[in-house]
């Protein structure tokens, strides 16, 4: 037996073909967990009961495996009547286990910012509103580019976990290809050499934009 | 007759053994990986660190799911043979160590030059410095990391439901088959595993306020 | 009463309290049109605490404080309108570090304002040229040393042609060596007449040009005397202590 070269190019089109799949919804969930992680860490701040109940949630989805929330959405959701596609159900997934990490992102991010920038911004007069459009939102998303663009590779390696949900991603495609020519290494190998390649292409350049974010504009 | 719910608790709970064997058995692999490649990444240049940078990206940068079942698979087929649960162990201990190599080179790198200086000045050889000096000032400021990172582990052995192993995922879809009770069933996993990381991340958070490790952020889970 | 009569801040009974600790006693404190006023006092002495009430950063519990004729809080229109009349240079400095030199100058001028930008430009080079610095508008704050980027504060404040400027401890955070460029031009800024409260322990800047010295003490105004009177060693024990620390450094 041993590893057949040939048979593993072959299967290279098929898995690739979900390429667009795994990025879309490695894009649409980390969109959704920055959402939610977001709204997360600004209602913690406000504190008190709801503040506290937040930082709970957050602690809880953090000390839960991804497989869980997938099983959890996939099978609670329809016993309450609502059905949705796997697909939904996997990005679902993704983003909720995500924005638990995400509402931490956005903290530090947050925190970051030194607080005599919000003074500068009063001494000058600035609406609050404007305060935070042209002095605080700029430097938290400067904070938060690098880290959110190393979040986004993790949710990009998670995808295939949507495999486990039937989603026909490039490891449900490998799968496929396995079960039918029950042959598993070449189609897994194939799919895991794409997503290692993706996954470092990517976090170079986070590293690179890292860079350069810390080139302009340090204090 | 249905399940009550502190059944069904208990039935989940009959996997928490293989759970935690798996971490374990993981941590055997992920501690000296860690150890290892952190401290060869810190050391080496040129050619050697590029070698020794690759067998970190590996592990760390592929997707765990895919490694697990490449090496379920293909393993046997170039005639290796290895259990369920050391493929397992051996996969997502890797994985795991090849993070917190990444901690333990870092904790290095963010150690004052003076140090090693100091060490030399002393007459100590290289290894004794780094033995002696260095890897204990960096393990201490980055434990709160290598917390992360066990309970990064723990929740990924979920993963090892897939590949035949009885743990706490594994036996809830087993009673699943049995007992059309999702929200209990799938509740009490996800309290389950709460109940085991919950208590690492506090305990992560006690020593990250004890080290204040620099360049950490992490904030226990 | 005209505005040019009445004194551009009046502050009456001040008192502040962070929990038991009382940071402001009873601060009397008046500065006419034009004046020069430096606050020093050792570290916690509150000196900071009253000019950072002075424009509203920072509240208070109990006494007046009118700045440009207005009761601070106690209408929000007129409380915005007034604070507007100030401007404030920091110890940090407190640049925008994302903006560059130009628009960390432009930014209050166009949202706070109202100019257009070509407007805003021409005034923001205008005083960078003043606290000769011109060449750096292009540059981003990290790009430039400390003394450059105190001066960058002080023209971003004067954008908005304020009546008052108040000084933190502007020149504390700074290299001895870039002490001289900022004094300068806080210098040339009082000789031009700018009403101005600085607290500072340059005693040399106050000697200078200060037209009264006020010195704190545990939220107290313990002394206050012009310039002359105040380094003449006729005042106030404790603030003659301080003189002889701050002078010997």
């Amino acid at each position: 037996m041993g590893f057949d070269l040939a048979f593993a190019l072959s299967s290279v089109p098929t898995i690739l073909g979900a390429i667009g799949m795994t990025l879309s919804v490695a894009l649409v969930s980390c969109i959704g967990a920055a959402a939610i992680g977001f709204l997360f860490d600004v209602v913690r701040r406000v504190g008190g009961f709801v503040g506290l109940t937040i930082s709970f949630v957050i602690d809880f989805i953090r000390s839960t495996p991804l497989l869980a929330w997938l099983y959890f959405l996939y099978f609670v959701l329809p016993f309450y009547g609502i059905r949705l596609g796997s697909l939904t159900v996997g990005v679902m997934g993704l983003s909720l286990y995500y924005s638990g990490y995400l509402a931490e992102v956005f903290k530090a991010g947050i925190d970051a910012i030194p607080k005599g920038q919000s003074e500068a911004a009063r001494a000058l007069s600035l609406s609050r509103r404007d305060a935070v459009i042209y002095v605080i939102a700029p430097q938290m998303l400067r904070n938060i580019a690098a880290p959110l663009g190393n979040y986004f590779v993790s949710i990009l390696k998670a995808t295939p976990y949507l495999a486990v949900l039937a989603v026909p991603e490039m490891l449900g495609r490998a799968f496929d290809i396995a079960s039918e020519t029950y042959r598993y290494t070449e189609p897994l190998v194939v799919a895991g050499l794409i997503f290692l390649a993706l996954a470092l292409v990517i976090s170079h350049g986070v590293k690179r934009l890292e860079r350069r974010l810390l080139a302009v504009g340090a204090r | 007759m249905p399940m009550s719910l502190f059944e069904i608790w208990l039935g989940i709970l009959q996997g928490l053994g293989t759970t935690l064997a798996v971490t374990a058995y993981g941590l055997v692999f992920a501690v000296p990986f860690a150890l290892v490649f952190g401290v060869a990444q810190y050391l080496t240049r040129g050619v050697a660190r590029l070698l020794v940078t690759g067998v970190i990206e590996f592990w760390r940068s592929s997707a765990v799911i895919i490694l697990l079942f490449v090496f379920y698979y293909a393993l046997p087929v170039v005639g290796v043979t290895l259990s369920a649960l050391t493929v397992s162990a051996m996969v997502l201990g890797l994985n795991a160590g090849g993070y917190a190599s990444q901690a333990v080179r870092a904790g290095l790198q963010a150690l004052p030059a003076g140090q090693k200086e100091a060490g030399a000045a002393l007459g100590l050889s290289r290894p004794a410095i780094l033995l002696l000096i260095e890897l204990p000032q960096a393990l201490i400021a980055m434990s709160p990391t290598f917390v992360n990172t066990l309970i990064q582990l723990l929740k990924a052995t979920a993963l090892v439901s897939l590949v035949t192993l009885t743990d706490m995922t594994f036996r809830a879809k087993e009673i699943a088959q049995v007992e059309y009770n999702p929200v209990a069933i799938y509740t009490a996993l996800l309290l389950a595993f709460f109940v085991v990381c919950y208590p690492i991340a506090l305990a992560g958070r006690w020593l990250e306020a004890r080290v204040a490790a620099p360049g950490s952020r992490s904030s226990g889970i | 009463m005209s505005q040019q009569s009445e004194p551009i801040v009046d502050i009456q009974g001040l008192n502040k309290w962070y929990g038991a600790l009382h940071v402001l006693n009873d601060v009397d404190l008046t500065v006419a049109s034009g004046a020069c006023v430096v606050v020093c006092g050792p570290s916690g002495s509150g000196k900071s605490t009253l000019i950072r009430c002075v424009n509203g950063l920072g509240s208070y519990q109990k006494g007046t404080l009118r700045l440009a004729g207005t009761t601070l809080g106690v209408n929000a229109r007129e409380t915005a309108a007034a604070r507007r009349q100030t401007g404030m240079v920091f110890q940090s400095f407190n640049l925008f570090p994302h903006l560059t030199v130009l628009s960390n100058c432009t930014l209050a001028l166009q949202r706070v304002a109202g100019r257009s930008r070509a407007e805003a430009e021409h005034i923001a080079m205008s005083h960078l040229e003043k606290v000769r610095i011109p060449e750096k508008a292009k540059s981003y704050p990290g790009q430039l040393s400390g003394g450059q980027q105190q001066r960058v504060a002080i023209a971003r404040a004067l954008c908005l042609n304020p009546r008052l400027m108040l000084f933190d401890e502007p020149t504390s955070a700074l290299d001895p060596e870039m002490i001289k460029e900022v004094l300068d031009v806080m210098v040339a800024l009082a000789r031009d007449g700018m009403t101005m409260i600085c607290v500072t322990h340059e005693m040399g800047f106050a000697r200078e040009v200060a037209d009264q010295v006020v010195f704190m003490d545990g939220g107290c105004i313990l002394d206050r005397a012009p310039a002359r009177d105040f380094f003449g060693g006729s005042g106030h024990p404790r603030s003659r202590h301080f003189l002889n620390t701050v002078l010997k450094h």
